[in-house]
C-alpha cells in the first residue's frame, strides 16, 4: 500500500507539538505533490493564507453560513499545531494543499436550532470542541452514548499500558519520543486494532470519513506523485481502506448533504481560548505545548528550561527562588519519573516537582501562576487583506432586520419597548454601546430605565466598522461579541459596583449569559469582599435590575433576588465599622451611598426580614460611640423616614445629639446628616424644630461663627418661600392661630387630631399671607 | 500477644513488610530495605508480588505520596506539612518503618529543645575524668541515623525556635555533622535521611528558618476532600475516645457529627455543601483533628450534666471556641455564617439559636 507514489497517511494528534514535529520531518522525507489535511473543504481557496506574512498565530478559520453566523464554526491553530505545520511546509515547497473533511456548513445540520434557542456561545463551544479533537469528541448531535472506546480511544490504549490517563501516555510515546519515521505506522496499526474491536461507526463520523475518502480519491486523479494525509490518528484505518467497495457506499452515503451558501474568514485567537477544560478537549496547556514545539522538547536541558520559566514567573510575582532549588527540583522530577517507570519526567512530574521544591508544598501557590504559565497570552493577528469580517456582515443584517440605516447626520429615535421591534432595536443600539460604535446615544440615560420607553440620537461614524472588527476574537455576530466584551470587563473589575454596573449592562443588552456568568464571580467576589461602601455602591444597579427587569425579559433576575438580599444583610452587617472615623469627604461619599442603597432596598420591596436587618445596621450606625456624627445622623433621618424611629423618640436623640456636652463641631455635622436635603422637616415638624432652635439659641456667638457653614449648608437645600415659612415658625408667628381657636371639651378624641391640623394649615395660609 | 500498649510500625507490620521484600524484584536505592514502588504500595495498600493483601496505612492522594517517596529517594529531606489530624507523623512513621526498617529514630522537637539533643550531647562525668573524647560523647538520634545510614524523624519540627532548627543546615545540605571539640566531623552514610513533620496553621509554633525550608521538599497533606470520609473518621474515632473515657455514646450522635461537620468543612471551605453560596473563612483550621475534639466535649458535657442527651446546646459553647480563634474577625465570619446559610435552613435551627447565643 505504501509505495512511493501512493497515499502515505499522517495520524496526528490535533494541536499536538510532537506530533508536528514528527510530521514535519516525515512530510521533508517524503516531498509529497500534495497534502491534504483534516478540515472543512469549503475553506481549502483561503488555506494559503496561513502562510502569508502577516499571519501570526494562534488564528482560527472561521467558517458560517452566508445568512447566519450565529452558527459559526471555529477551527482554531497554534505554532504547534501538526495542521498549520503542514500547511507551512505546503506552501513553502509550492505544492498544492486542501482540506478535505465536510464542509463546514454540513457539519452543523441541526445548529439551526440552538441558536434560534438562543444558545449562541453553545453551538460555538460545539463546533470548537469537535475541530480540536475529533478523534475524541464525537459530534454532539448522537444522542446514544457511544462506547468509551469511541469517546477516548487513546485512554482505552493508556490504560492497556498501564498508564492513569491517555494524555501522558501519548506524551510519552510522540511527544517525547522525537524518533521519526515508523511512528506512524505504529499509530495507524494501534488504530486499526481498536477499531476492529468496535461496533459500527457513528453516522456523523462514517459520513466524514466518506467525504475525506472521496476527496483523496479525487486528488489521486489529480495529482501524480505521493499524496500526504494530515488527519487525527482514529481516521487512519478508516481512511487507508478505501476500495471499490466504499467508494459506492460513499457516494450513496454523501448523497443529499445540505448544499448551503457559506463565508470562510480567519480570525485572531488567544492563547487562553485555545486551552479548554478537561481531557479530551484539545490543548490543556498552550504554554507548555509551546514550549515543547519551539524546540525545548527534544532538547536534553528541555526540563530545565520549563523549571527556569516557572522560577521567572515566581520571581516576576516577587517569590524568591534560587538556582539550587531548581536543581533539586528537577531531580525530583527525575526521581518521581523513575517511580512512575516514565522514560523521562514529563509536565506533571514537573509540577509536582515544582510544588515541593519551589512552592514549599503549596499547590494554591502553583494555581495562582497556572495561567500566566500554562496558558500565556499570546493574541494572534491576521493580515488586512483577509476577506470580509463577519461583525460587520452581522451589523448589516441586523440593520435590515431592524429596519435601521447607518446615517452619518444625527437622527432622532424614539423606542417603545414594549413593541417587538422597539426592545430590538434597543438591544441592538445597547450591544453595540458595549462594543465601544456608539452608534445611538442614549438622550435620556439614567432615568429611561423605569418606563418603557427610550430616545436616543443617531450617529454613524466610519471609524466604528474599524472597531467591530477589533472585536471579532470576542465572537463572530454582535451578540457574541457584545457577551464576551462584557465578560472580560467583568473580569477585570476591581471593584463590586464595577461589576453590577456590568451586569446591568448585560442585562439591558440582553445578553443573558454573559449576565449569568457575571452574576456568578460578582457572587464569589461580594463573599470575600470586606468592602462595605462597595457593597452598597453595589446595591442599586442591582435593585434597579429587579425593579425594572421587565421591561427586558430575563432569566437572570430571579437568581439575582437572593443574592441581593444577603449582600444587603452583609453590607447591613458591616456598616457600623464601615461608618467609624470618617473624615468630612469621606463621610459625605458614604452617606451618599447609604441613601442611595436605601433607595435601592425600598425600590425592590425587600421583605421585612432583609429590611429589618437593614435597618438593624442603621440603628447600629446610630448607636455607635466611635460613628462618625454625620452618619449617625444620615442613618437617623433614613429611620425617622421609614418610621422605624418614633417621633418622640427623634426629639429625645435630637435633644441628645445636640446637647451642650456634645461637641458643636459633632452636633452639627450630626444636624447636617439628619436634614441633608430634608429641611422642609424643620418647617413641619415643630418638635424637632424647636430642639434645634434650642440648641443654636443657646451657641456662644465664636461657636456659631464656626459652624455657620455648616448650618448654612443645611438650609442652602430651601427655596426663598421656604426659608421664609421657617423663620416664621421659628419665630413663633405659627403660635398665634391657637389663642383664639379652642377645642370643644366635648369634642372627642378625633376633634383634636382635626384640630391639630387644622390649626397647622391655618398657620401655612398665615406664613403664605406674610410672604405676599 | 504483646503487653506493650503500641507496637512501632515496623514491628506491627512487620507480616506486611516482610512479604513486600520477598516478592520485591525493582531497583533499591542504597540503605533501602524496599523498592520505592513496593514503599508506595506499602503506604497506600494493594498486592504483595506472591498476592497477599497489604492493608492501606494512608488514604488519599496517590501523587502526594509518590512525592514523598521519590523525594527520600533523591537524598532530598522531605517535610511533612498540613494542619493537625491529617496524618503527617503517621505517614512520617511508616515511611521510616517501610524504608529504612526503623521508625523509633525519632526526636520530638518542643519549645525547650536545645542544639545538644539535635546534635550530640556530652557523658558529663566521662568529659570531666577524661576530657573530650568518643567515649565522652552521647549520640542522639539523629548523629544515630546518619552513622547507621537510617531515617530520623523530627517530629513537629516548628515547635523548636528557629535558632535550633538551623542546627539542621550543615547536616541536610552536606550530610556530615562536624564535632569541633574532637576535631572530627561525622559523614553520613548511604540511606541516611530526614523526615520532619510540621504543622502550618497552629498556633503557637515557630516560623520555619527559611535557610531550612529551601533544604526540605515540602508535601503539603490535606484535609479530607470527601464528606462521607470523613464523617466515618470522625464517628469512628469518636467512639473510640468515648469508649476510652468510659462516656455513653447516645443514638444520635451521627447526625449531630453530620451536622456539626458540615458547618465545619463549610467554613473552611469558604462554600457551602451545594457550592452555591460562597463564604468567608475563619483564622481557624477546622481540622478534622477539632471536629473529634469539639464532639468528645459536647458528649462530655451531655453525660455529666444533660443526662446524656446530646444537641446543639451542648455542643455551641465548644464550637465557637473552636471556629473564633480571632475575637474580631472570626467572630464577624460566623455572624454573617449564621445570618446569611444557617438561618435559612431549618433542620439547622437549633444550631442558629444556640451558636447565636454563645456568641
Amino acid at each position: 500500500m505504501r509505495a512511493d507514489a501512493g497515499v502515505h497517511f499522517f495520524g496526528i494528534r490535533h494541536h499536538g507539538p510532537g506530533s508536528a514535529a514528527c510530521l514535519v520531518q516525515a512530510l521533508e522525507a517524503l516531498q509529497p505533490a500534495a497534502v491534504l489535511i483534516e478540515g472543512p473543504a469549503d475553506a481549502t481557496p483561503i488555506l494559503p493564507m496561513l502562510a502569508a506574512p502577516g499571519m501570526k498565530p494562534p488564528v482560527a478559520l472561521l467558517c458560517y453560513p452566508k445568512d447566519d453566523p450565529a452558527r459559526a464554526g471555529f477551527w482554531p491553530f497554534a505554532e504547534f499545531s501538526p495542521e498549520y505545520q503542514a500547511v507551512l511546509w505546503a506552501v513553502a515547497h509550492a505544492v498544492p494543499v486542501s482540506f478535505i473533511d465536510l464542509p463546514s456548513t454540513a457539519r452543523q445540520p441541526e445548529k439551526k436550532a440552538e441558536a434560534a434557542a438562543g444558545k449562541e456561545s453553545e453551538a460555538e463551544d460545539g463546533a470548537e470542541g469537535a475541530a480540536e479533537n475529533e478523534a475524541e469528541n464525537p459530534h454532539a448531535q448522537h444522542e446514544e452514548a457511544p462506547p468509551r472506546e469511541y469517546l477516548d480511544p487513546l485512554g482505552v490504549l493508556a490504560e492497556a499500558a498501564g498508564y492513569q490517563d491517555g494524555e501522558s501516555w501519548w506524551s510519552d510515546l510522540i511527544e517525547h519520543n522525537p524518533a521519526p519515521g515508523p511512528v506512524f505506522e505504529a499509530i495507524a496499526e494501534a488504530m486499526a486494532a481498536l477499531r476492529e474491536n468496535l461496533a459500527e461507526t457513528p453516522e456523523f463520523e462514517a459520513l466524514r470519513e466518506a467525504h475525506m475518502r472521496r476527496a483523496i480519491a479525487a486528488a489521486r486523479k489529480e495529482q501524480e506523485g505521493p499524496l500526504a494525509v494530515v488527519c487525527g490518528a482514529w481516521h487512519v484505518p478508516a481512511l487507508a481502506a478505501a476500495s471499490a467497495a466504499t467508494r459506492k457506499a460513499d457516494q450513496a452515503r454523501l448523497k443529499g448533504l445540505p448544499r448551503e451558501k457559506s463565508a470562510v474568514t480567519w480570525a485572531p485567537w488567544t492563547s487562553p481560548r485555545l486551552a479548554r477544560d478537561g481531557y479530551g478537549a484539545g490543548v490543556a496547556a498552550p504554554g507548555w505545548n509551546l514550549h515543547l514545539w519551539r524546540g525545548a522538547g527534544a532538547r536534553q536541558d528541555g526540563n530545565s528550561l520549563w523549571l527556569v520559566r516557572i522560577a521567572h514567573v515566581l520571581r516576576e510575582q516577587g517569590y524568591l527562588v534560587s538556582t539550587a532549588s531548581l536543581i533539586e527540583a528537577e531531580r525530583l522530577a527525575q526521581a518521581l519519573a523513575a517511580i512512575r517507570e516514565r522514560p523521562r519526567a514529563g509536565f506533571e512530574e514537573l509540577r509536582e516537582a515544582a510544588i515541593a521544591c519551589l512552592f514549599g508544598g503549596e499547590s494554591l501557590l502553583w494555581e495562582r501562576i497556572e495561567a500566566t504559565l500554562l496558558l500565556g497570552n499570546d493574541v494572534g493577528e491576521i493580515p488586512p487583506d483577509v476577506p470580509l469580517a463577519p461583525l460587520i456582515e452581522d451589523l448589516q443584517r441586523q440593520q435590515k432586520a431592524t429596519r435601521l440605516k447607518a446615517e452619518a447626520l444625527p437622527q432622532e429615535l424614539s423606542l417603545d419597548l414594549r413593541s417587538e421591534s422597539g426592545l430590538a432595536r434597543s438591544t441592538l443600539l445597547h450591544r453595540l454601546d458595549l462594543l465601544g460604535v456608539p452608534w445611538g446615544r442614549a438622550q435620556d440615560a439614567g432615568g429611561s430605565r423605569g418606563t418603557f420607553r427610550e430616545r436616543w440620537q443617531l450617529a454613524w461614524e466610519p471609524e466604528f466598522a474599524v472597531r467591530l472588527v477589533e472585536h471579532l476574537v470576542h465572537g463572530p455576530t454582535i451578540a457574541q461579541a457584545a457577551a464576551g466584551c462584557l465578560l472580560e470587563q467583568i473580569r477585570a473589575a476591581t471593584t463590586l459596583d464595577q461589576m453590577a454596573e456590568s451586569i446591568r449592562a448585560a442585562i439591558t443588552a440582553n445578553l443573558p449569559e454573559a449576565a449569568a456568568e457575571g452574576l456568578r464571580l460578582f457572587e464569589a467576589r461580594a463573599a470575600h469582599s470586606d468592602n462595605c461602601p462597595e457593597m452598597l455602591a453595589s446595591i442599586p444597579p442591582l435593585a434597579d435590575i429587579i425593579r425594572y427587569g421587565e421591561a427586558r425579559a430575563t432569566a437572570a433576575a430571579q437568581h439575582l433576588a437572593p443574592l441581593l438580599e444577603r449582600l444587603i444583610v452583609e453590607a447591613a452587617l458591616k456598616l457600623d465599622y464601615a461608618a467609624r472615623s470618617l473624615d468630612a469627604e469621606a463621610a459625605a461619599q458614604l452617606a451618599a451611598q447609604i441613601d442611595a442603597a436605601h433607595t435601592g432596598i425600598r425600590l425592590i420591596e425587600a421583605g421585612e426580614e432583609i429590611l429589618a436587618a437593614w435597618m438593624q445596621g442603621l440603628a447600629a450606625v446610630l448607636d455607635d460611640e466611635q460613628g462618625t456624627p454625620s452618619l449617625a445622623g444620615t442613618a437617623a433621618r433614613l429611620l425617622y423616614g421609614a418610621g422605624r424611629l418614633a417621633p418622640e423618640a427623634a426629639v429625645t436623640l435630637m435633644g441628645r445629639r445636640l446637647s451642650p456636652g456634645v461637641p458643636v463641631a459633632d452636633a452639627a455635622s450630626f444636624l447636617e446628616g439628619f436634614f441633608h436635603a430634608t429641611a422642609t422637616l424643620l418647617i413641619h415638624d415643630a418638635a424637632l424644630r424647636q430642639a434645634v432652635d434650642l440648641w443654636i439659641t443657646h451657641l456662644e456667638e465664636a461657636d456659631f461663627i464656626t459652624s455657620l457653614p455648616l448650618l448654612r449648608r443645611v438650609f442652602s437645600a430651601l427655596d426663598q418661600s421656604e426659608r421664609k415659612r421657617l423663620l416664621a415658625a421659628a419665630l413663633g408667628q405659627s403660635a398665634a392661630v391657637s389663642s383664639l381657636l379652642r377645642p370643644a371639651p366635648d369634642g372627642g378624641a378625633g376633634w383634636q387630631a382635626h384640630f391639630a391640623m387644622l390649626a397647622t394649615l391655618l398657620a401655612e395660609e398665615h406664613a403664605r399671607k406674610n410672604d405676599e | 500477644m504483646t503487653e506493650l500498649l503500641r507496637l512501632p510500625a515496623e514491628q506491627a507490620y512487620a507480616s506486611e513488610l516482610e512479604t513486600l521484600a520477598r516478592g520485591d524484584e525493582g531497583q533499591k536505592p542504597e540503605g533501602w530495605k524496599l523498592s520505592p514502588r513496593a514503599v508506595l504500595t506499602y503506604l497506600l495498600g494493594g498486592k504483595a508480588a506472591d498476592g497477599t493483601v497489604i492493608s492501606p496505612k494512608y488514604v488519599g492522594s496517590r501523587r502526594l505520596m509518590e512525592t514523598a517517596v521519590a523525594t527520600l529517594a533523591t537524598d532530598r529531606a522531605l517535610l511533612l506539612l498540613g494542619v493537625p489530624g491529617t496524618a503527617k507523623s503517621w505517614v512520617s512513621e511508616h515511611l521510616a518503618a517501610a524504608i529504612a526498617g526503623d521508625s523509633t529514630l525519632l526526636i520530638q522537637c518542643t519549645a525547650g529543645t536545645d542544639e545538644n539533643q539535635i546534635r550530640y550531647g556530652w557523658n558529663y562525668a566521662q568529659l570531666l575524668a577524661q576530657g573530650p573524647s568518643e567515649a565522652a560523647l552521647v549520640e542522639t538520634p539523629l548523629l544515630r541515623a546518619m552513622r547507621g545510614g537510617s531515617l530520623c524523624r523530627l517530629e513537629e519540627l516548628t515547635r523548636m525556635g528557629s535558632d535550633v532548627q538551623d542546627t539542621l543546615i550543615t547536616v541536610l545540605s552536606e550530610k556530615m555533622l562536624p564535632i569541633p571539640e574532637l576535631n572530627t566531623a561525622v559523614f553520613a552514610r548511604r540511606g541516611f535521611n530526614v523526615i520532619a513533620t510540621a504543622n502550618n496553621r497552629d498556633k503557637g509554633v515557630n516560623e520555619l528558618s527559611s535557610a531550612l525550608k529551601r533544604r526540605f521538599n515540602v508535601v503539603v497533606l490535606p484535609l479530607p476532600t470527601d464528606m462521607a470520609e470523613e464523617v466515618e473518621i470522625v464517628v469512628k474515632r469518636v467512639g473510640e475516645t468515648a469508649a476510652h473515657l468510659d462516656l455513653p455514646v447516645p443514638r444520635n450522635v451521627r447526625e449531630e457529627i453530620t451536622r456539626m461537620l458540615t458547618i465545619f468543612r463549610e467554613l473552611r471551605a469558604g462554600a457551602t455543601a451545594d457550592q452555591k453560596i460562597t463564604l468567608k473563612t475563619p483564622s481557624s483550621t477546622l481540622s478534622t483533628a477539632e471536629a473529634i475534639a469539639t464532639l468528645v466535649g459536647g458528649l462530655s458535657q451531655a453525660a455529666w450534666f444533660n443526662e446524656g442527651r446530646l444537641g446543639a446546646g451542648e455542643l455551641a459553647a465548644s464550637m465557637v471556641g473552636a471556629i473564633v480563634k480571632d475575637p474580631v474577625q472570626d467572630k464577624a465570619v460566623l455572624e454573617e455564617y449564621l445570618e446569611t446559610v444557617l438561618k435559612k435552613r431549618d433542620d439547622y435551627s437549633a444550631y442558629y439559636t444556640a451558636l447565636n447565643e454563645a456568641l
